[in-house]
């Protein structure tokens, strides 16, 4: 504790308080002077508001459908106009639904392929912790194994072998691919609390093993996964746009890779720049306002920084 | 040990012996074993407060660990109540462990920073499956208000964070004692906190065993809070037993140079330029004795080369419960002078 947090712990603190809000007060007023962390938030409400967004069209009109819906009197790709803001695909699709519901596939992939990647991380970083020994041993030179194994060409060589995978095979592909990274993060988080006398104080409270790590380690390492979710979201969304771009992805989805490959397949990549700058504007923008998200939260979470909130 | 006039006791350590292994490497030597526990044998009467004094790295933490079971003995037995604990298993070692309970010395490690202060002190209850939500919540709120956290609503739903190191220290107390155990080990309770808050936490553990009869293990370097709260104190130096005997007999008595040393070094105020001193430590240490000699052979200004260093002494009885591992008990110097000046430092 420094003198810092006194304030804190005085009695004129009003009961309930959770360290959470505490510490999410405290953390939004590091992270609301940070003017690259700030940029990536409102680029990422623009790209929230884009996915919600993608309901839209289909519904003013079945011809704004991204997939099915064909304008009757366009076929083949225009430039921008005011029936079709953003111009029309080689097909007559209107490319701008098809940017939406690409940013929609995109947080879908990427969250949720992120998502599944820090469980996994999560849970085997804490177990291969807390356990220690020859458990540790394995777990973490599997890890390495699968560390060291390049995601995208793996990803490619299956989808070669089984044809063309849908996207939520891909998803739990890229999150099989990437838990090593956090995993290893965890660990070495779990190994400092283990030692710590709450966690000996649990056990002579008689807390199972499972109990100790779930109900006593877990909350302590929560905030750094949720820091590794935002990178991990980066690098699936990139995967999931070079395989769509490659044509490895799932051909009953619109998304921004899959957009590109379209381009580039019919021909139309210096013909169209109309087709071809918004989604790769957009898979670019996404992943750095995730990016940009993420370096602001590794500053709140700094340990220096995290002394000076008292919470050690 | 054969105290005939004790009642029975409610924890017996039989032959405890513990070893750490180092780390060196096998071939330069430095793999010694470092002995943290050496043939430890201490029997612990009910509702009584027992303390265990030494300097650091005297193994006494070790000690505390091992009763509650945080470490396990290389050789030796626990007896709680006539049960041996290395037989037990499953539902009755559970029963053991909530029979024993500890005090962590840092308050502000002790506390899982994410868990409120319900929940934490909640958690033996959880744990042991005893009482429901609203039944817990009840027992909680009077375990807090009886280590002296009242209102108890207002702190039950802070954090550790929010409070000082004082009150932390009293959750860590309610969260010990919301069993009922029989033993509590209070490993250091105060050597984190200010001295204003020292007698506070040790007025609640002498009601804690006012109220549960819980024998309470009170791990220490200061003899002067042994003194203080005490009926028995054991004095422990690099793993062995020097002397046990009642508080009063150790601290007016002291028969091992050892103990003698330790009080030479409490902390005194007032007049004391006639307080006893013994002298009895020698510096520069001297080479060590073999593995046969006497522990504190290295720094006693007793030993005699002969016998010392070859024959370490046993523990025997001088008088009746007064116990000393020393062979010339006898013969220890007295003080130099007899005055009573108070030992300051805690109380």
């Amino acid at each position: 504790m420094t003198t810092n947090s006194e304030p804190i712990t005085t009695a004129a603190a009003p009961p309930r308080r959770s360290p959470w809000r505490d510490r999410l007060a405290e953390n939004w007023h590091i992270f609301s002077r940070n003017p690259l962390g700030l940029a990536g938030l409102i680029l990422l409400s623009i790209f929230a508001a884009m996915a919600l967004l993608s309901f839209v069209p289909p519904m003013i009109d079945p011809m704004y459908h991204p997939m099915t819906g064909v304008d009757p009197l366009v076929l083949h790709s225009v430039g921008p106009s005011a029936r079709h803001w953003l111009g029309t695909d080689f097909m007559g699709r209107d490319i701008l639904s098809q940017l939406l519901a690409g940013t929609r596939v995109a947080f879908m992939v990427g969250v949720s392929a992120a998502f599944m990647s820090i469980v996994l991380g999560v849970s085997i970083g804490m177990v291969a912790g807390y356990a220690g020994g020859i458990v540790d041993t394995l777990l973490m030179r599997l890890a390495e194994i699968i560390m060291v194994l390049p995601t995208l060409l793996v990803v490619l060589m299956l989808s070669a072998l089984f044809g063309k995978l849908d996207i939520w095979t891909i998803v739990l592909l890229i999150a099989l691919f990437r838990w090593p990274g956090v995993s290893r993060v965890i660990r070495a988080q779990t190994l400092s609390l283990k030692s710590r006398p709450f966690i000996d104080a649990a056990r002579v409270a008689g807390a199972s093993h499972t109990r100790i790590v779930f109900r006593h380690i877990m909350p302590n390492v929560l905030p750094l996964a949720f820091l590794y979710m935002t990178f991990r979201v980066t690098a699936a969304i990139i995967i999931e746009a070079a395989l769509a771009f490659l044509g490895f992805g799932d051909p009953s989805t619109v998304s921004w890779g899959m957009m590109l490959q379209w381009v580039w397949k019919t021909g139309h990549m210096f013909q169209a720049p109309y087709w071809l700058f918004p989604p790769g504007l957009c898979i670019s923008l996404l992943t750095l306002s995730f990016y940009l998200l993420g370096r602001a939260m590794d500053e709140v979470l700094d340990p220096r920084l995290r002394e000076e909130n008292g919470t050690v | 040990m054969d105290q005939t006039l004790s009642p029975a006791p409610i924890l017996e350590l039989r032959g405890i012996s513990k070893h750490y292994r180092s780390r060196g490497r096998s071939g330069r030597g430095g793999g010694q074993d470092v002995v943290a526990l050496d043939q430890i044998s201490l029997d612990f009467r009910p509702a009584e407060i027992f303390g265990l004094v030494g300097e650091s790295g005297s193994g006494k933490t070790t000690c505390g660990r091992l009763i509650v079971g945080l470490e396990k003995a290389d050789q030796g037995e626990m007896v709680l109540q006539g049960r041996s604990y290395g037989t037990l298993k499953g539902q009755a070692l559970r029963d053991y462990r909530r029979q024993v309970q500890i005090i962590f010395q840092d308050p502000y490690q002790s506390l899982n920073p994410q868990i409120s202060i319900l929940d934490s002190v909640a958690e033996p209850l959880v744990t042991n499956r005893i009482g429901d939500g609203k039944s817990r919540l009840e027992k909680v709120l009077a375990t807090l208000k009886a280590v002296g956290l009242a209102p108890p609503e207002d702190y039950a739903y802070r954090f550790p964070h929010q409070l000082s190191g004082g009150q932390r220290q009293r959750v860590a107390i309610a969260r010990a004692m919301i069993l009922g155990p029989k033993v509590l080990v209070a490993d250091e309770p105060t050597s984190m906190l200010d001295a204003s808050y020292s007698a506070q936490i040790f007025d609640i553990l002498l009601e804690v065993r006012q109220r549960l009869d819980t024998t309470i293990i009170l791990i220490t370097h200061s003899l002067a809070a042994a003194r203080y709260l005490c009926d028995r104190i054991a004095v422990i130096y690099r793993g062995h037993l020097m002397e046990v005997g009642p508080a009063e007999t150790i601290i007016s008595n002291p028969r091992h140079p050892y103990t003698q040393a330790l009080i030479d070094a409490t902390p005194k105020f007032g007049d004391c330029a006639s307080l006893p001193r013994y002298g009895t430590l020698v510096s520069p240490e001297r080479p060590a004795s073999g593995a046969a000699g006497c522990a504190f052979f290295r720094r006693c200004g007793l030993a005699h080369l002969a016998r010392c260093a070859r024959q370490a002494p046993e523990l025997r009885p001088l008088t009746p419960g007064h116990l000393v591992a020393c062979h010339y008990s006898e013969e220890s110097p007295d003080p130099e002078t007899g005055a009573t000046c108070r030992l300051g430092g805690m109380s």
